[in-house]
């Protein structure tokens, strides 16, 4: 018997093991066997299937093209003026064609009831930045209705699931093919290997990895530290993106929950604490009705100039539409507020930019292929369809229109590709690697350990960024990715939450060390990337794409990264064109 | 500060292995459902007193514990299953990518039935304060039959007789003793007691 830490691995054979289970998985699962109704379709997920991940926290809505006097040239515009043409354009026009017909399959074949307008029509809504009315929702709870009717759709389709199970890493054949992935059951502590024609990921982002952040627990940048670890490249990775309304709650997990964007849209003020409506100084035009990096940036600067409340936030007040009102439209977003003794339809409530998006991620066409055969990407962890800013209601179009072409593609790619063995070798490294701090007995606290990362962030890699900030960040990056190579957390092999958070931070390190390098390299102000020192923009939009380099500790962690700069092909939209256009 | 934020600070600073789930932190996963004093609720929408010195967790009623608070929430999800909980479209109507949503107003009598049952979360509240249900007996418990309920009332769906028989047979609405337990745990506001009263006459008059 060898004297490895971890019990003998499960093995487990699957055409197609798709790694996440919120809008993109559940979407890609949905389209694989609706393809090719025999396939053999493992859904592998950290969190519990269908009710972990940021789709089932949607609010707002879902952008697309439904009325005869919108248009997708005019969505697509929207995505591109509000991306600041660093999108891939190919990418972006792929979603606003698309997203009218998941609309469609989503109604008509998963199930969900969108709300209507009186006629009975599906009604939209107006969301920040966009030049039509397009944003479809159920109520202010609009995720729920998706997530929840795709949930159901799961025990009509029967994909196995393996639930409370964390993917480790993507591991390939002994000639360097795509062979599988590696796991860890969360429950017992025991380690799996899945051979697999196709692996499609779609775990989510990575924006809890700042100190005021709003997505679910689960979004630790799993699957971009997974594809960073395999050598993929990536692209935008400077590009997080605030959300600007985020709750204050103090010490509570409610602290930086998002306050939708609908709000704003249907007529919300912001005020400092000086009781002034700022956003008139910042976007005279559009005021708080601008796209989300503007408002969220004029918030923190408002704050970072003194003008802020004692908590470090400002107010948002809808309350002058009447109570009846907000609460009739905005039910979830008052119940919400009132929960931490706030109360949105009575008067102004505190909020503070949050971390909320990363527009950054692995390289993929328009069929989430990546540069490795077999593996495909799609949603949060996919880069280049928002650019440098995405718009409210574009988030859930993404990983719903890429997520069903993530299963259009894997089950075609499923009759092509053969099983293959994984190296020993690669697994072998990658279980050495997870079962590490359970051995250790001294090291640093995985916990303590993460509040430093959310504090490195927020404050040097944040709203508002500059050289000075930036080169501390990536030092101290550094520093806690040495730390993070020694954490110890000994205890049981089963739930073990220590040792589930020291796999998290390892993955968040990575992706938080090549953010920092990107935001370093990026010398203007572009979108949600702004930079004191260069507050221009630059004529050509450009954008840097990062991997792994050599050296580090063998899993990239600390390791070197590889940059090269490309331009963006605007095949389909200029600046001089939306110039023209506006001139008219 | 919510029971949800005592749980992390437990775990945080005194026993890494305590056991417990949560996701969102918002009310929208429903998964960090556990009993307070008794009362199933979502820890993260729970709010303890500043002068509480003492409160009692426990895992949810009637689901087999993993670990600490950590259940197998699998005979929820089963019971859930039993009334074939997603749409079937009629076989005529068109489905998929190209086809058209339904022309439905929101005034209309079958949106009035379903939309205050929308919203479940499948947080299992509902189901571990239900003395039946959470008893194991063979009961399929208030969030399925809310669910039969929205799916009965939809006119885009073409099951309904079938599920009508699975909510009127032995493990259907006929288990349910009325003690309210289900709506007044619901978090987000739901009367499953009420669609139970809605699927017996439906039951009766073999209606959707």
């Amino acid at each position: 018997m060898s004297a490895d830490p971890w019990p003998e691995p499960e093995q487990l054979d699957t055409d197609v093991a798709v790694v996440g289970s919120g809008g993109a998985g559940l979407m890609c699962v949905l389209h694989a066997m609706t393809a090719r109704p025999g396939l053999d379709v493992t859904v592998v997920s950290k969190g519990a299937v269908g009710r972990s991940g940021c789709t089932r926290m949607v609010q707002g809505g879902y952008n697309a093209v439904l009325d005869p006097d919108d248009s997708i040239e005019l969505h697509f515009r929207d995505t591109i003026r509000g991306g600041k043409f660093l999108n891939d354009q190919d990418l972006a026009w792929t979603l606003v064609n698309d997203a009218p017909r998941v609309i469609n399959e989503l109604e008509t074949r998963v199930g969900c009831f969108f709300d209507r307008r009186a006629d009975g029509r599906i009604h939209q809504k107006a969301f920040a930045g966009q030049a039509f009315d397009r944003t479809v929702h159920r109520g202010d709870l609009t995720g729920i209705e998706i997530m929840g009717r795709l949930r159901d759709q799961m025990f009509r389709l029967g994909p196995r699931e393996l639930e409370d199970v964390r993917a480790l890493d993507l591991v390939r054949d002994s000639r360097g093919a795509l062979a599988g992935v590696t796991a860890l059951n969360v429950r017992t502590g025991t380690p799996v290997v899945i051979r697999a024609r196709v692996v499609v990921v779609a775990t989510g982002g990575s924006a809890t990895m700042y100190r005021v952040a709003a997505p679910a627990r689960e979004k630790t940048g799993d699957g971009v530290a997974m594809c960073w670890r395999a050598g993929l490249p990536m692209r935008d990775m400077e590009m997080l993106q605030f959300h600007p309304t985020g709750l204050l709650a103090g010490a509570s997990r409610m602290t930086g929950a998002v306050l939708e964007e609908g709000l704003r849209g249907a007529g919300a003020h912001l005020y400092n604490a000086d009781g002034e409506r700022y956003m008139a100084r910042y976007d005279p035009e559009r005021r708080e009705r601008s796209t989300r990096d503007v408002v969220a940036r004029a918030g923190y600067l408002e704050i970072m100039a003194g003008r802020g409340t004692a908590e470090g936030g400002v107010y948002i007040d809808i309350s002058h539409l009447g109570a009846d009102e907000v609460e009739q439209r905005f039910p979830g977003m008052v119940a919400r507020t009132r929960q931490i003794g706030q109360d949105l339809a009575a008067g102004p409530v505190l909020v503070s930019p949050t971390a909320h998006f990363h527009m950054g991620g692995v390289v993929i066409d328009r069929d989430c292929r990546t540069e490795v055969d077999g593996l495909l990407v799609a949603g949060e962890d996919a880069g280049g369809t928002h650019g440098a800013n995405r718009l409210g209601g574009n988030g859930v179009a993404e990983s719903t229109v890429f997520g069903a072409r993530a299963g259009d593609t894997a089950a075609v790619l499923a009759s092509e590709r053969a099983y293959r063995t994984p190296a020993a070798a690669e697994v072998r490294a990658s279980l050495v690697r997870a079962y590490a701090p359970l051995e250790r007995e001294l090291g640093p606290w995985p916990f303590d350990l993460t509040a430093r990362l959310k504090e490195v962030m927020w404050r040097s890699v944040g709203v508002v960024r500059d050289e000075g900030a930036l080169r501390r960040a990536v030092d101290e990056l550094g520093e806690l990715a040495e730390d993070v190579g020694r954490v110890a957390v000994p205890g049981p092999r089963e739930v073990n939450f220590a040792w589930q958070e020291a796999l998290d931070l390892v993955n968040q390190v990575t992706v938080a060390r090549a953010m920092a390098s990107a935001a370093l390299w990026r010398t203007e102000t572009r979108g949600a990337h702004a930079r004191t020192d260069f507050p221009d923009s630059w004529d050509r939009p450009r954008y840097l794409v990062q991997r792994a380099g050599g050296g580090g500790l063998g899993d990239g962690l600390a390791g070197s990264i590889e940059a090269r700069e490309h331009d963006v092909a605007l095949t389909r939209l200029t600046q001089a064109d939306l110039d023209a256009e506006e001139r008219r | 500060m919510m029971v949800l934020d005592v749980l992390l600070a437990v775990q945080r600073e005194h026993d890494p292995a305590l056991g417990f789930r949560f996701s969102c932190r918002v009310g929208m996963c429903g998964t960090c459902t556990v009993r307070v004093d008794g009362r199933s609720v979502l820890a993260c929408q729970t709010e303890v007193p500043d002068d509480t010195t003492r409160i009692r967790l426990d895992p949810l009623a009637g689901l087999p514990v993993v670990r600490d608070l950590v259940v197998d929430t699998g005979p929820f999800w089963r019971a859930w299953a039993q009334v074939r909980p997603y749409l079937v479209p009629d076989e005529a109507d068109e489905t998929g990518m190209d086809a058209e949503p339904a022309v439905i107003p929101p005034d209309s009598a079958e949106r009035e039935v379903i939309d205050p049952a929308l919203d479940c979360i499948g947080c299992a509240a509902c189901f571990s304060s239900c003395g039946i249900a959470s008893a194991h007996r063979d009961f399929l418990g208030p969030a399925a039959l809310n669910r039969a309920l929205v799916l009965i009332a939809d006119s885009r769906d073409a099951a309904s007789r079938e599920r009508l028989d699975v909510i009127g047979g032995e493990s259907g609405v006929d288990r349910c003793h009325y003690i309210y337990g289900c709506s007044a745990a619901c978090p987000k506001g739901l009367d499953p007691a009420r669609a139970i009263r809605r699927l017996r006459g439906r039951r009766f008059r073999r209606e959707r």
